[in-house]
C-alpha cells in the first residue's frame, strides 16, 4: 500500500494509524536498499511536499529535509564543515536521491550528518501526532519514530570540521566526529550519538564489536580524534 | 498500474506494479543497458539512469514514481547503430572489458560532459563515485573523458592513448579498441540474462543455515503440491554422481567430493534442495514449505582448527582412488563414518588424508636447506596470514539452461565451455553430443567462472524438468555459496649473507579450501611455483597442506595461490634485509633469477605431476626494478608536512605464467568464407579480456584482410573446437597461438588454391591487403573473394578451412615489479596509497590499451584484498558482510593519487607474436608492495592482510 499524503499533518497521523506496518519514504536509499525498511511495509511517500529549498533568514540556514545530500553539497548557504559530512556518502548518484532528512530519521548510528548537525547545533522542525515541534537531534533520537523532520536550522556562519572512519570510502563508518563552536558530537557504529560541550566524550559512551571494527578500536579512535583535530 | 512517462525521448506507456522497481520495469521494456549487479544495494551502479536530469540509481525508485518522468538510459547514446563519442573513447581507452556496467558508465559520462564540457579530474571523479569497477581500475577513464573531448571537438583523438608495439606488425601491439567494444558499451543484449525468454521457469537455492550437519530428514510434499512447482531436487532424488566444480583439465587435479546435493551440509549456504518453480515469489513459497530436519555437527573455520588434535572432520565418507591408491586404503575406509557423508574419488593421489582434514599436500625442494641456513648470517622466520576474499564480479553467476531438438541448450557466463559440457554430462549422465554450451559475454569472472558453480544444478533441473530454466546467484550467494580465494597461512623462513646473498628459503604453505577440494592442490601450489622460481637460491624448500573446514567455499581468483605467497615471501625478504642491514632493492637485484637460469625448483611443482624442469626465457626483471625504482625515486625519504603522517616506499618482483605447458591444449578453425571474409571459432572463452581481438588480429596480420573482414566465434562447443579454457593466464599464449596457428595453415590452404587457380607456383605467392593472392613472379593477382567463389563451384575444390592447435612443454614467464608510496597516520592508523606503480614484462602487448587496463583493475583489485577487502564469518561460519558495501569493494575513492601502469617492452620466443600474459600477475605485488612501504613509513611489519586501521594501532601498541 501506498499512501500519498496530502500535507505533513496527514502524514503525521497516517504513520501513527499504521505504526509498525507504514514507513515514510523520501529518497528510498535506505528504506529501499536491499532489504530495507520497507520490505513488506506499506509506504508514506513524502517526496511531494516542499520542504525541499534551503534557504536564509536571519542569520539562519533553513534545509529542506527533502534536500538531497547533493543538494546539500551545491549549496552556497551551507557551512563548509555539514557539506564535507554531507560528501561522506560517497557515491554521487545515491547523494542525488538520499535525503538529508532521512539520513536524520533513519536513526543510523553511523549516519552521515547526525554528528555534524549536532555539533552545529541543529533544531529540527518537525511535525508530531500533536502539532509542530522544535527539537535538537539528539533529543529528536531519543523521541518516537512517529514525527516527520520538515526543516533542519542553523547558523549560517557555524564553522567547524568533520572527521570519518571507515573502512573504504563506501563503507558504513566506524567513527564519524564532528566540533563546531566548542560543542563535540560523535556518532560511532552500533552505540547512541554522543555529544556535548566537552572533548571526552568516549568515557561516557559505550562501543561494540561490529563489522566496522572492535569496540576497542572505536573507544580508541573516540578519544583521540579530539586531540588531532581535522 | 499504467502509468506515462518519456524515455529516451519518447513517450512511453508502461504497466507494472506500483511498488516494481524501476530497474526491472526499464529492463524488460527493452533498456537491457540499466542491469543490476548488487540487488539493489546503491553500490554498484549498473542501474544508474538520468532520472528528471540527475544520475540515479533506478533500483531506488519505484514504479509509481515515474509517472511523467524525463527517464535516459545509456540506450539514448546511440545514434542509430552508432555508438556516441563517449562510448567510442572508451572502447580506445581500453576500459570496455568485461563491461557489464560499461553502458551505465558511459551513461554517466555523456552527462557530465553534457554539464561540464571540459571537466577537471576531481569532477571525473565525483560522477565515477557512483560506479563499481572491478576489472579496468578507474585510471583510464579520466583519459577516455579527454578522448571523448578531443574526438567532439577535433574529430579524432589526439592523445596517446598506449604506447604501439612492433613497427612492422599491422595491428599486433597497437591500441586499435576491442572488435567486441561497441556491442559492449553500447548495451547489446550480450549477456545470458538477455538470452532469458519471459517463459523461462527459475531455480531458487534452499541453502543451509549449518555449517556443518547431516540432513535427518526432508519433507518436499507441501512444496511440490504448489501450483507452479515443476520440480524439487535433493540428494534423495539426483544422481550419486560424484564430481567437483573446479574447471580444469581432466583428469582434474581436485578431488571429486561432492554431488549435486549432499547428504552432509558443510558449511552455511550450501545446498539442501533445489526448486524448480514457474516465478521465483511461487520458489520462495516453495523453499518456506520444504521441511528440513537437521543433526548439526561439530565445525571448523580455520586451518589451526582443521589440523587440531580430535577436530571435526569435513569429509570422513569411503575414500577411492581411479589411480595410485595406496596399498592401505581398504584399511583406511574401515574408518569411514556415517553413509551420508557421500565418498571422496581422487583422479591420482594428491597427498590427501580426510581424517585430518588435508585435502591435498606436497612438499619438495632443491638443494640442501639445512646446510644453507647453517651458513647464513641471519635468518627470518615469519608467518604472514591471508584472509578470504571474493571476486565480486559485476555480472554474479548466472545460467540459462533449456532443451532443444532433445539436446539440453546452455547459455553460460564462463570462463570454461568445454569443462562445463563435460561436467554437466556427468552429471546429467548424458553424452557430450547432447550438450550444447553457449559461452555469453561474461560480465566479470576473474577465476570464480573457471568454477562449474551454478550451470550443473541448472543444466541438470533443465534435463529432468524439460522446462526452460534460469538460475542466477543474489549478491549474497555470490559471497556464501560460490568461490573465493583461499585463505592461507605462508610462513618463510629464509637466511642470508651480510652481503645480501639468501642461502636458504623455505616455504611452508597452509590453506584453507573450505567444504570442498576445488583446486586444492593447484592454488598452494602456485604460491609457491610462482614465486621460488623468482630467486636464483641454491637451496629451497617447500612444504604446503590443505585443509577442508566448513567456510564458505575456496577456488579459483585471479593471480591463483601467486598473490598469497608472494606476500610472504616478499616481506620476509624485506624483513631479513632490514635484518642485515642490507638495502632491500640491492638484495632484490642480487637473488633475483636472470635469463638462462634454469629452474630446478620446478620440477617438483607441476600441478599432480613432474614439472618441467626449463631455464628462465625472455626477462623484463631488470629494467622493471630499475625503472620502478627510478619512478618512485627509490631511497629519497618522503616527508609529510603533518607529524602525524608518515610515508614510506616499498615494491615486490612478481612473475606468473602464460598458460599450464604440458596441460592446455587450445585449437582453433579458420574458414574462408565464400565472399573472401573469414570467419574465425576458436575454443578460446573471451571473459571481457579482448582475447577474441588478439584472434581477429593474428588473422589480421597473416591474411592481410580488413578488420571488418574477420569474425571471430568463439567459447561456442557445437560450432568452435577444443581449448581447456580460460584460466592460468592461458588466453592469449595458448588460445591466441592456436588463432595464430590456424590463420597460418589457412594462409597455406589459400596459396595452395590460388597456385591451381591463378596457374602459379605456390612459392611464388604471397598476401596481401586488402585480401588477395598475388605472385611475386607474373604480378597476377585474385581476390580472396574470387578465389573463394570458384573454389566452392560445382567443380570446385571446396572450402578453404584449417585447423590450428596449439600445445607446448615452453613456458613464457611473464615478470614485473609493483611499486608502491603510502602515507601512514601513526595517530588513527589510517593507510593511503599516495602512488601505486605496476610495471610488467608481458612480452608482446597485442592489445596494449586493453592490457594496461587490465593491470590496473588487477592491481586496483591488489590493493583492495590488501587493504579493505575482508569475508566476516561469525562463531557459526555464517558470512555477515555478504554484500559489497560492508564486504569493503574498493571504489574510485580507493584508488591511489598516482597510479602508473608502464609495459616493459621484451619479446617473446614462444608467444604469439611475442605475447606472454598480462592480467593474473598484476594481482600479485600490492601486499608485499604496500606492506614493505608501510614499514618503511612506521617501523611496523603487517603480516596479515588486509593491513587494516585497527590492525596497524594494534601493531603501533596504541589499542
Amino acid at each position: 500500500m501506498i499512501y500519498h499524503p496530502k500535507t505533513p499533518q496527514e502524514a503525521v497521523d497516517l504513520r501513527k494509524e499504521h505504526a509498525g506496518t507504514a514507513v515514510y519514504l523520501a529518497g528510498g536509499t535506505d528504506d529501499l536498499r536491499l532489504g530495507g525498511a520497507a520490505g513488506g511495509k506499506d509506504l508514506i511517500d513524502i517526496t511531494g511536499f516542499d520542504f525541499n529549498t534551503i534557504t536564509e533568514k536571519d542569520g539562519k540556514i533553513c534545509i529542506g529535509a527533502l534536500c538531497t545530500l547533493q543538494d546539500v553539497i551545491e549549496s552556497d548557504l551551507v557551512p563548509a564543515f555539514i557539506k564535507e559530512a554531507a560528501a561522506f556518502c560517497a557515491s554521487f548518484a545515491k547523494r542525488n536521491s538520499a535525503t538529508i532528512g532521512g539520513n536524520i530519521g533513519l536513526r543510523r548510528s553511523d549516519s552521515y550528518m547526525a554528528a555534524a548537525l549536532t555539533a552545529a547545533d541543529a533544531v529540527l522542525k518537525t511535525v508530531t501526532p500533536h502539532g509542530e515541534e522544535d527539537k535538537a537531534i539528539g533529543e529528536y533520537l531519543q523521541s518516537d519514530c512517529m514525527r516527520l523532520i520538515e526543516y533542519i536550522v542553523i547558523d549560517k556562519d557555524r564553522t567547524g570540521w568533520v572527521r570519518r572512519f571507515g573502512n573504504t570510502s563506501s563503507s558504513h563508518a566506524a567513527l564519524i566526529a564532528a566540533v563546531s563552536g566548542g560543542r563535540y558530537a560523535l556518532s560511532a557504529s552500533g552505540s547512541e550519538l554522543a555529544y556535548g560541550t566537552a572533548a571526552d566524550l568516549a568515557d561516557h559512551m559505550t562501543f561494540v564489536d561490529d563489522m566496522t571494527g572492535s569496540a576497542a578500536y572505536k573507544k580508541y579512535l573516540a578519544s583521540t580524534v579530539f586531540t588531532l583535530g581535522r | 498500474m499504467e502509468l506515462k512517462c518519456r524515455i529516451n525521448g519518447e513517450e512511453i506507456v508502461l504497466r507494472a506494479e506500483p511498488t516494481a522497481r524501476l530497474r526491472d520495469v526499464l529492463y524488460h521494456a527493452g533498456c537491457r543497458s540499466v542491469r543490476d549487479s548488487d540487488d539493489a544495494e546503491g553500490f554498484a551502479g549498473s542501474d544508474t539512469i538520468i532520472f528528471n536530469g540527475k544520475l540515479k540509481y533506478a533500483n531506488f525508485i519505484l514504479f509509481y514514481q515515474a509517472e511523467g518522468a524525463e527517464i535516459r538510459t545509456a540506450e539514448s547514446l546511440m545514434n542509430g547503430r552508432e555508438i556516441n563519442y563517449v562510448q567510442k573513447a572508451m572502447v580506445a581507452a581500453g576500459i570496455v572489458q568485461s563491461a557489464y556496467n560499461a553502458p551505465a558508465a558511459a551513461l554517466i559520462l555523456t552527462w557530465l560532459l553534457e554539464k561540464k564540457p571540459n571537466p577537471t579530474r576531481e569532477e571525473i571523479k565525483e560522477v565515477l563515485s557512483s560506479i563499481f569497477i572491478r576489472d579496468a581500475g578507474y585510471e583510464h577513464y579520466y583519459l577516455a573523458v579527454k578522448l571523448a573531448t578531443e574526438l567532439r571537438d577535433f574529430g579524432e583523438f589526439k592523445s596517446e592513448i598506449a604506447p604501439s608495439f612492433r613497427p612492422n606488425l599491422e595491428v599486433v601491439g597497437k591500441p586499435c579498441g576491442k572488435i567486441d567494444g561497441a556491442a559492449l558499451v553500447s548495451g547489446e543484449p550480450v549477456f545470458v540474462e538477455d538470452k532469458v525468454p519471459e517463459n523461462a521457469w527459475c531455480l531458487h537455492v534452499l541453502r543451509s543455515p549449518f555449517a556443518s550437519a547431516y540432513i535427518k530428514s526432508i519433507d518436499t510434499s507441501e512444496a511440490e503440491k504448489l501450483p507452479g512447482v515443476a520440480a524439487i531436487l535433493t540428494a534423495y532424488n539426483t544422481p550419486e554422481t560424484h564430481y567437483m566444480q573446479a574447471g580444469q583439465g581432466n583428469p582434474e587435479p581436485s578431488p571429486h567430493d561432492r554431488r549435486l546435493f549432499n547428504m552432509k551440509v558443510r558449511h552455511v549456504g550450501d545446498r539442501v534442495a533445489g526448486i524448480v518453480a514457474r516465478t521465483p515469489e511461487i520458489a520462495d513459497q516453495a523453499a518456506a514449505l520444504i521441511k528440513v530436519e537437521y543433526e548439526p555437527q561439530g565445525a571448523v573455520y580455520t586451518v589451526e582448527q582443521a589440523m587440531a588434535e580430535g577436530a571435526p572432520l569435513v569429509h570422513n565418507g569411503e575414500v577411492i582412488y581411479n589411480a595410485g591408491a595406496p596399498a592401505d586404503l581398504a584399511e583406511f575406509n574401515k574408518l569411514a563414518g556415517d553413509k551420508r557423508e557421500g565418498k571422496v574419488v581422487y583422479q591420482f593421489p594428491l597427498g590427501a588424508d580426510i581424517h585430518k582434514n588435508i585435502a591435498a599436500s606436497n612438499k619438495g625442494g632443491i638443494g640442501d636447506i639445512e646446510k644453507g641456513f647453517a651458513e647464513a648470517d641471519a635468518i627470518v622466520e615469519r608467518t604472514y596470514q591471508t584472509s578470504q576474499i571474493q571476486h565480486t564480479p559485476l555480472e554474479p553467476h548466472v545460467c540459462y539452461a533449456h532443451i532443444e531438438n532433445g539436446r539440453l541448450v546452455m547459455n553460460c557466463a564462463t570462463q570454461v565451455p568445454y569443462h562445463v559440457r563435460r561436467i554437466v554430462s556427468w552429471v546429467c549422465g548424458i553424452p557430450e553430443n547432447k550438450i550444447h554450451i553457449i559461452k555469453e559475454r561474461v560480465g566479470g569472472g576473474y577465476g570464480s567462472k573457471q568454477d562449474i558453480l551454478v550451470e550443473d544444478l541448472t543444466g541438470y533441473a533443465a534435463w529432468v524438468t524439460g522446462k526452460p530454466v534460469y538460475y542466477r546467484n543474489t549478491r549474497a550467494e555470490e559471497f556464501y555459496a560460490n568461490s573465493t580465494r583461499h585463505p592461507m597461512r605462508v610462513k618463510v623462513k629464509m637466511g642470508g649473507k651480510k652481503d645480501g646473498t639468501i642461502t636458504a628459503l623455505f616455504m611452508e604453505v597452509c590453506a584453507n579450501t573450505g567444504p570442498f577440494g576445488n583446486h586444492c592442490l593447484t592454488v598452494p601450489m602456485n604460491s609457491c611455483s610462482k614465486t621460488l622460481p623468482l630467486f636464483a637460491v641454491d637451496n629451497m624448500a617447500y612444504d604446503l597442506k590443505v585443509f577442508y573446514t566448513n567456510t564458505p567455499p575456496a577456488g579459483a581468483y585471479q593471480g591463483y595461490g601467486t598473490p598469497k605467497g608472494t606476500y610472504g615471501i616478499m616481506m620476509a625478504m624485506a624483513e631479513l634485509a632490514d635484518k642485515l642491514g642490507v638495502d632491500y632493492r640491492t638484495m632484490v637485484e642480487k637473488n633475483h633469477v636472470s635469463e638462462g637460469y634454469m629452474l630446478e625448483i620446478l620440477k617438483g611443482l607441476g600441478e599432480g605431476r613432474e614439472g618441467n624442469v626449463v631455464p628462465v626465457g625472455s626477462c623484463g626483471l631488470d629494467e622493471a626494478i630499475a625503472k620502478g625504482c627510478e619512478m618512485i625515486e627509490w631511497g629519497k625519504k618522503e616527508v609529510s608536512e603533518d607529524p602525524d603522517w608518515k610515508i614510506g616506499k616499498g615494491f615486490a618482483m612478481i612473475m606468473q605464467g602464460s598458460g599450464l605447458p604440458g596441460l592446455d591444449h587450445a585449437e582453433a578453425i579458420a574458414k574462408l568464407e565464400t565472399d573472401g571474409t573469414v570467419i574465425l571459432n576458436s575454443g578460446g572463452a573471451d571473459l571481457g579480456t579482448g582475447l577474441d581481438t588478439i584472434s581477429a588480429k593474428a588473422v589480421k596480420e597473416i591474411l592481410k584482410l580488413p578488420m571488418e573482414k574477420i569474425t571471430v566465434v568463439s567459447g561456442d562447443t557445437d560450432s568452435c573446437v577444443f581449448d581447456t579454457g580460460a584460466y592460468a593466464s592461458s588466453g592469449t599464449f595458448f588460445s591466441g597461438n592456436a588463432s595464430l596457428t590456424a590463420a597460418k595453415k589457412l594462409k597455406e590452404e589459400i596459396l595452395k588454391e590460388a597456385a591451381l587457380q591463378m596457374n602459379e607456383k605456390v612459392e611464388d605467392l604471397d598476401v596481401r591487403a586488402p585480401g588477395e593472392v598475388y605472385s611475386k613472379a607474373t604480378g597476377n593477382a585474385i581476390s580472396y573473394a574470387d578465389l573463394s567463389h570458384a573454389a566452392i563451384a560445382g567443380d570446385g575444390r571446396g572450402q578453404m578451412v584449417a585447423h590450428g592447435s596449439y600445445v607446448t612443454t615452453a613456458s613464457s614467464v611473464p615478470y614485473g615489479a609493483h611499486f608502491a608510496q603510502v602515507a601512514v597516520n601513526v595517530k588513527t592508523g589510517e593507510i593511503k596509497v599516495q602512488k601505486f606503480y605496476a610495471l610488467q614484462d608481458a612480452g608482446t602487448p597485442i592489445n596494449p590499451e586493453i592490457a594496461l587496463c587490465q593491470m590496473y583493475g588487477a592491481a586496483m583489485k591488489s590493493i583492495g584484498h590488501t587493504l579493505y577487502e575482508d569475508m566476516k564469518l561469525d562463531q557459526d561460519g555464517r558470512c555477515i558482510n555478504a554484500n559489497l558495501t560492508d564486504y569493503g569493494a574498493p571504489m574510485i575513492g580507493e584508488a591511489p593519487d598516482d597510479f602508473k601502469a608502464v609495459l616493459i617492452d621484451v619479446n617473446d620466443e614462444y608467444g604469439p607474436f611475442g605475447a606472454k600474459s598480462i592480467s593474473e600477475i598484476a594481482c600479485n605485488g600490492a601486499a608485499p608492495a604496500i606492506g614493505i612501504a608501510i614499514h618503511d613509513a612506521c617501523g611496523v611489519w603487517m603480516r596479515s592482510w588486509p593491513m587494516t586501521p585497527e590492525k596497524l594501532l594494534r601493531e603501533l601498541g596504541r589499542i
